[in-house]
Parts: C-alpha cells; sequence; structure tokens
C-alpha cells in the first residue's frame, strides 16, 4: 500500500519539530551545565561553599610557623601565580593566610621508629609468603576466628590451610601453630610439622602436607591440638621456607627447630587467628 | 518516510546519548587539588601529621601513636592526583608484654595517591602501601619475625578542617583495605594537611 501523501509531511514536520525541541533541549541543558559549572572539576556547589568557609573573613589567621626538617626555607609568603591572577573573585594574595581555616599541622614528639638495619633484614625472616585459610571466617575487631570444629571443643584437627610465595631454591618447609601469649615463660606450641615439600601449596584439614614430620607439641604429643586454657586464645599459624633441609626427625622440640629457623634467616607466612567460647 | 523517521530517531538517540553523556561526566567527574578555590597548577608538597593515629594489626596488636605523611600533589588532567614520599612512624608498640617493635618502615615509596569522589564526600586513595614491621622479644610468638602491612587506605577528605580522616568507614566507603598476619587491620587517624612550598599559607580543598 502506497503511503498517504500527507502522512510524509506530518511526520516530516513533527520530525523536524521533534529535531528541533531535541537540539534546543541539548543547548538549553548545556548551557544550564556550563553555568552550574558541572563540566568538570566535580561537584561545585561543595567548592564554592568550601571556598566560601575556607575563605572566611572571621577565619582566624594563625601563626605560620612550622618545623619540619624537610620545610624548604625561604618560601614562606611566595607568591603564587595561581591566586594573583585577575577576575576571579576568590583568588586572594598567595601567603596571605587569610584563606587558613583548618588546624596546623603538629608535629609529633620524639623521634620517628627506627626502620630496620640491612643486618635486620638480613636477620630476621620476613613474612613474604602468603598464608590463609577458607576455613576462617572474619571476626570481631577484624582478626579472623578459628571454628571450633578445630578445637578441641570439636574435632581437634587442623583447619585446611593454603600457601603461595614460597621462593625458588626452598629446601623444605615447617609450620607452626603456637599461642601469642607464652605459658609458664615459655612458647606454647599447639602444631609442628617439618620436612613439608616446598613444592606443596597447602594442606587439607586432617590431612599431613607432603614429607612432613610431626614434632611434639606443648600437651606432649606429636600431633596438633589448640585447646585454650581460657575463654580466648590467639594463635600464630607460622610457615617457614627454610634455605637448607634442617633433617627433623618425628616427635621433634619445636622450640628448637624454632630458633634453628630463625637462625637461618628464610621467609615466613603468617595468620593470626582468634578461637573464644562464648 | 522511513528514511526521515530513521534519520529522526537516530537524531533522538545521539542527542539523548549526548545528554546522559555530559550528565554522566559531570556526576563522577574526579575531584581535583585546590588552594583558595583555584585548581592547582604545578606540583605541591603537602604534608599531615595525625592529632591522634593508631594502626591496628589483629592478633598482635600493634600501634603507631602518630604517623606524619609527606605527599607530592598535582592535578592531572582535573583530576588531584599524587604520591607519598615519606611516612616516619612514631612510638610504635604492641599489645603484649612479649613483642615490642624492633623497627618498622614505610617501603617501596612512593605510594600512588588519588583524590576520589563517593557519591558526595571526597577522599584520598593511597595505594601500594607496605609497612615492614620487626618485632622482637624472646617470648614473643613473631619475635625476629618480619611482618608486613599491604594494601591500600582511603581518607575522608573534609575541606572546611582541612583534615583527612581514615577509619573504618573511610576505608568501607574507598573499599580500600590494609592487610598483615592474614586479616585486615584499622588505621584510625585525622591528619590535618596543609601546603608545604608555594601555597603554604593558603587554605587547601578537594573538589
Amino acid at each position: 500500500m502506497a503511503p498517504h501523501p500527507g502522512a510524509d509531511s506530518f511526520i516530516a514536520s513533527v520530525s523536524k519539530a521533534a529535531s528541533a525541541r531535541v537540539l534546543l533541549a541539548l543547548a538549553a541543558a548545556l548551557l544550564l551545565l556550563g553555568l552550574a559549572g558541572c563540566g568538570g572539576g566535580g561537584s561545585d556547589a561543595t567548592t564554592a561553599s568550601t571556598s566560601s568557609d575556607g575563605t572566611s573573613a572571621s577565619a582566624p589567621s594563625q601563626s605560620t610557623e612550622k618545623a619540619h626538617p624537610s620545610a624548604p626555607q625561604g618560601k614562606e609568603g611566595a607568591p603564587s601565580q595561581d591566586s594573583t591572577k585577575q577576575g576571579d573573585p576568590q583568588a586572594k594574595p598567595a601567603g596571605s593566610g587569610e584563606g587558613k581555616q583548618g588546624p596546623r599541622v603538629s608535629l609529633p614528639k620524639g623521634s620517628p621508629e627506627p626502620e630496620p638495619t640491612p643486618q635486620q633484614r638480613a636477620e630476621s625472616t620476613l613474612a613474604s609468603i602468603s598464608l590463609s585459610s577458607p576455613a576462617l571466617t572474619p571476626g570481631p575487631e577484624s582478626i579472623s576466628t578459628l571454628p571450633a570444629t578445630y578445637t578441641c571443643d570439636g574435632k581437634d584437627t587442623w583447619p585446611p590451610l593454603k600457601w603461595s610465595g614460597v621462593p625458588a631454591g626452598t629446601a623444605e618447609l615447617a609450620l607452626f601453630a603456637l599461642n601469642l601469649e607464652p605459658v609458664d615463660e615459655a612458647l606454647f606450641f599447639d602444631w609442628a610439622l617439618a620436612g613439608i615439600d616446598p613444592s606443596s601449596e597447602g594442606t587439607e584439614s586432617g590431612q599431613l602436607p607432603k614429607g612432613a614430620v610431626v614434632g611434639r607439641n606443648s600437651f606432649g604429643k606429636n600431633g596438633y591440638s589448640i585447646c585454650p586454657a581460657g575463654d580466648r586464645e590467639t594463635v600464630i599459624f607460622a610457615l617457614y621456607a627454610l634455605p637448607q633441609d634442617l633433617g627433623a626427625r618425628t616427635g621433634f622440640d619445636p622450640a628448637t627447630l624454632r630458633k634453628q629457623i630463625l637462625a637461618s634467616s628464610g621467609n615466613s607466612g603468617l595468620l593470626a587467628v582468634s578461637y573464644g567460647r562464648e | 518516510m522511513n528514511q526521515k523517521f530513521t534519520s529522526m530517531l537516530f537524531r533522538s538517540i545521539l542527542a539523548a546519548l549526548m545528554l546522559s553523556a555530559v550528565f554522566a561526566a559531570s556526576s563522577s567527574a574526579a575531584p581535583a587539588w585546590k588552594f583558595e578555590g583555584k585548581a592547582l597548577e604545578g606540583k605541591e608538597t603537602i604534608v599531615g601529621a595525625a592529632f591522634e593515629s593508631s594502626l591496628t594489626i589483629p592478633g598482635l596488636t600493634t600501634k603507631c601513636e602518630n604517623f606524619l605523611y609527606k605527599l607530592t600533589i598535582e592535578n592531572v588532567s582535573g583530576t588531584g592526583k599524587g604520591s607519598v614520599t615519606e611516612l616516619p612512624l612514631y612510638n610504635c608498640t604492641t599489645n603484649s608484654k612479649w613483642c615490642t617493635v624492633e623497627a618498622i618502615a614505610a617501603e617501596k615509596l612512593p605510594w600512588a595517591a588519588q583524590a576520589k569522589l563517593v557519591s558526595t564526600t571526597n577522599y584520598i586513595v593511597i595505594e601500594g602501601i607496605r609497612v615492614s614491621i620487626l618485632y622482637a622479644g624472646e617470648l614473643c610468638a613473631l619475635g625476629e619475625t618480619t611482618a608486613i602491612v599491604t594494601g591500600s587506605a582511603g581518607g575522608r577528605i573534609d575541606n572546611t578542617a582541612e583534615t583527612a580522616t581514615f577509619d573504618k568507614a573511610s576505608f568501607t566507603a574507598t573499599g580500600t583495605t590494609l592487610k598483615a598476619l592474614g586479616s585486615a587491620i584499622e588505621w584510625n587517624g585525622v591528619f590535618p594537611t596543609e601546603a608545604f612550598e608555594w601555597h603554604r599559607t593558603q587554605a587547601l580543598t578537594v573538589s
């Protein structure tokens, strides 16, 4: 069917009118946006209010003394090219201090903490290995919580652990679970493994990793147990990558082995977990 | 008819797209560094020192009472960027009587920073953070071990007070996290900021 001759012209006129309206709307919107200054630099409503706050005449002019050792000298009140341009109602001479409303930086007392010396770096173990457990749940104050099943209140088997980032050339891995707080003036070991194949990437719950030799824990058994004496306990799982084989045998003393490990200054992975009886 | 109608439709769609693009650009425009309300040109160094600040590592709670930071800032294509060049830490301790902080250092500086608008609030987001902490103590479970804090941190900017506040809410808003010992750690602090060079007495804002 042929189109109605009047239809084209109607649509054309509507089309023209619509195009014109759209273009007009676009132009108006752009004009409004341009006036509002939305085209760049974020919310200028914020800027305007902030600027007026920041440059309030009632803002107290404060001392410009600073004591930071790296403060450049002789630049106080140096003119700013930005703020002395003509035609800007907000521009103030740099260094006037009139716009400075916020508090001044005050330096902490004392000296900064020392950085690790090259010798300290060489002698300490660096926690560069990623150690995690899919069984843990985020707990209060961000620390991961160990579910009861991995303690003497449950099955008392170790949680699944995963690690990555073991350095090349590692001879073996050792894995400890030890209480953050010592007991009877001694480190308390819940679990100690040595001789772990360095190519391993983790362990399943209740399943020893390849090559593992089990040490005697602080409960006096060759195995794992997390059993807090009190209501809450923080345990650190520490995986150590050893540059040489330490030749540990079943029932080894974890405290002695740990000293050897720390003396060999390898890399480690650390995981802090918390268990509480609520 | 079809050609004209199609042409009209395309023009309408194009106009609508342009409008939405303009609105999208305005709503997501990145904030810039400003002194006395004017966008910073060139570079400036700002310094921040916390009124009171703490870095809390769960497990072995480690706190540093004070921080300083030195940040070089500039606007790149209208966006406030920067890099943290120094971060000395003061008075760091642990909550364990068995463990002390032997040494602590901000590493792999400079760390990239960027001003970021989230909803209607401006933040500074610092990325690539790495702080190493060497613990000591014969009966410290982490003795002779260097723990590493890594991740990113977002601080809420208050233009009126000229401060950057780092807390749980600012980390959540900016989607940033710091981690150590396998857990997220908390960094709380209010940092007044001020320019250190050419704009040292001028009000610093981000918008």
